[in-house]
């Protein structure tokens, strides 16, 4: 019997301006890259919330990706360094409470960086395969077990 | 109490000073004023803890042009700088009158700093300078860790009291009550409800302590959010109320201490 492979689901909040335009580029230059990716384009990295990196492994993510452009190159000017400080520390305090925090990335990606873009869904997509189902962020109740 | 807040009192400093009053044995919070600044009585060491800088917020957005004082601990202290800097009190009127804590009190709060640097009353006591309960979570393997916060965070029962009591949570509209990232009516709530929380005190919990003390679940909240001040001093270099008028979260920019070598 043929076991089926752990197909990770993969969210990624890309940027409008750059990591978007790279994966455009990476469409119409016939890269091959998983499937298991789904995209959110946002206006800037620095725009997304930890609160909907957190709601989204909350719904079952095992993955979240977040692509911004590279220091120095955010249309905002400096919108990705707020995405840098709150990656950081967030990732950071999903460790401190048990979670992995290697299932969150972060990578600049610009618009043409196609290729930079294929292989970084490639790698992280292998590196959640190999890490597994994500544990459940949901609370589990606990009622008898209260210690 | 009586010296110090009496003489900024009559000498114009202010025109109001939240301190405590003695009620029938216990030290409630007290607004004093010219009028009733006869009934200051004099300063003793004491455990009173309330959310203070929380009142004194409700009254600088009561009436913005008064001139306040205000008597506070080291944590209290700690916290009117972080509401200076994230520009929800105007220093220019106000006047900090401090007091310290004692030993049982440092030792119970594992305090960093159990005095203000504005010391009026009291001696400062010395500071613990290592949390034993962040050390101890800190060395757990991290599945036993995630289990073990399962365990505490699994007995919330989403009454926002750690929210509603904190001296620094001080936006007019929570993202917790958001219904879409946070469902409404779901017993335990979510559990990023409380990552959420602790993502919000990053640069700004003081570690005073009261979001654990009015826990009605007992959830160990201080250890998470003592961690969250770990954090943020090991990765900005920046300690949670100090002196100074910049905060990681503050700016936007590169100019406070990056993880640069991360990528």
């Amino acid at each position: 019997m043929v076991t089926k492979r752990f197909e990770p689901k993969i969210l990624a909040f890309l940027c409008n301006w750059c990591s978007y335009a790279g994966a455009d580029l990476a469409g119409v230059s016939r890269l091959q890259y998983p499937f298991n990716i789904r995209v959110i384009r946002v206006m800037c990295s620095g725009s997304v919330s930890p609160h909907h990196i957190l709601h989204a492994f909350q719904k079952g993510a095992d993955g979240v990706l977040i692509g911004g452009c590279h220091i120095g190159d955010c249309h905002y000017l400096k919108g990705n360094y707020m995405t840098m400080k709150r990656v950081a520390f967030l990732k950071e305090l999903l460790n401190f409470t048990g979670y992995e925090p290697e299932r969150l990335r972060l990578e600049w990606i610009s618009a043409a960086e196609g290729r930079k873009f294929a292989r970084t869904v490639r790698d992280f997509t292998e590196q959640i395969r190999a890490l597994g189902p994500a544990i459940s962020f949901d609370a589990v109740p606990l009622a008898l077990n209260f210690g | 109490m009586n010296t110090r807040i009496k003489q900024i009192l009559e000498e114009g400093a202010v025109d109001k000073v939240l301190a405590y009053k003695a009620v029938q044995g216990f030290l409630l919070p007290w607004m004093f004023t010219r009028e009733n600044a006869a009934e200051l009585e004099p300063w003793e060491p004491n455990g009173a803890r309330y959310p203070v800088v929380k009142l004194l917020l409700a009254e600088v957005r009561k009436n913005p042009h008064a001139n306040l004082g205000i008597l506070v601990r080291g944590c209290e202290e700690r916290a009117v700088r972080e509401l200076v800097k994230w520009r929800q009190i105007n220093p220019q009127r106000l006047v900090i009158v401090g007091q310290a804590c004692d030993e049982n009190l440092a030792e119970h709060c594992e305090c960093w700093k159990p005095y203000p640097d504005q010391l009026d009353y009291g001696t400062a006591c010395e500071p613990i300078r290592e949390s034993r309960r962040v050390a101890e979570l800190d060395a757990m393997k991290r599945e036993v860790r995630l289990d073990w916060w399962l365990k505490q965070l699994n007995r919330c029962i989403h009454c926002h009291g750690c929210r509603d009591v904190c001296p620094v949570c001080f936006c007019t509209e929570c993202s917790l009550e958001h219904v879409d990232l946070i469902p409404a009516g779901k017993l335990p709530p979510d559990n990023s409800f409380h990552l959420v929380r602790a993502v919000h005190m990053a640069g700004r919990c003081i570690d005073c302590g009261l979001c654990e003390e009015v826990c009605p679940a007992r959830i160990p909240l201080r250890a998470l959010y003592k961690k969250v001040n770990d954090l943020v001093e090991g990765i900005f270099a920046y300690k949670t109320g100090g002196p100074g008028d910049k905060s990681p979260f503050t700016l936007l920019g590169e100019e406070l201490v990056l993880p640069l070598n991360d990528r």
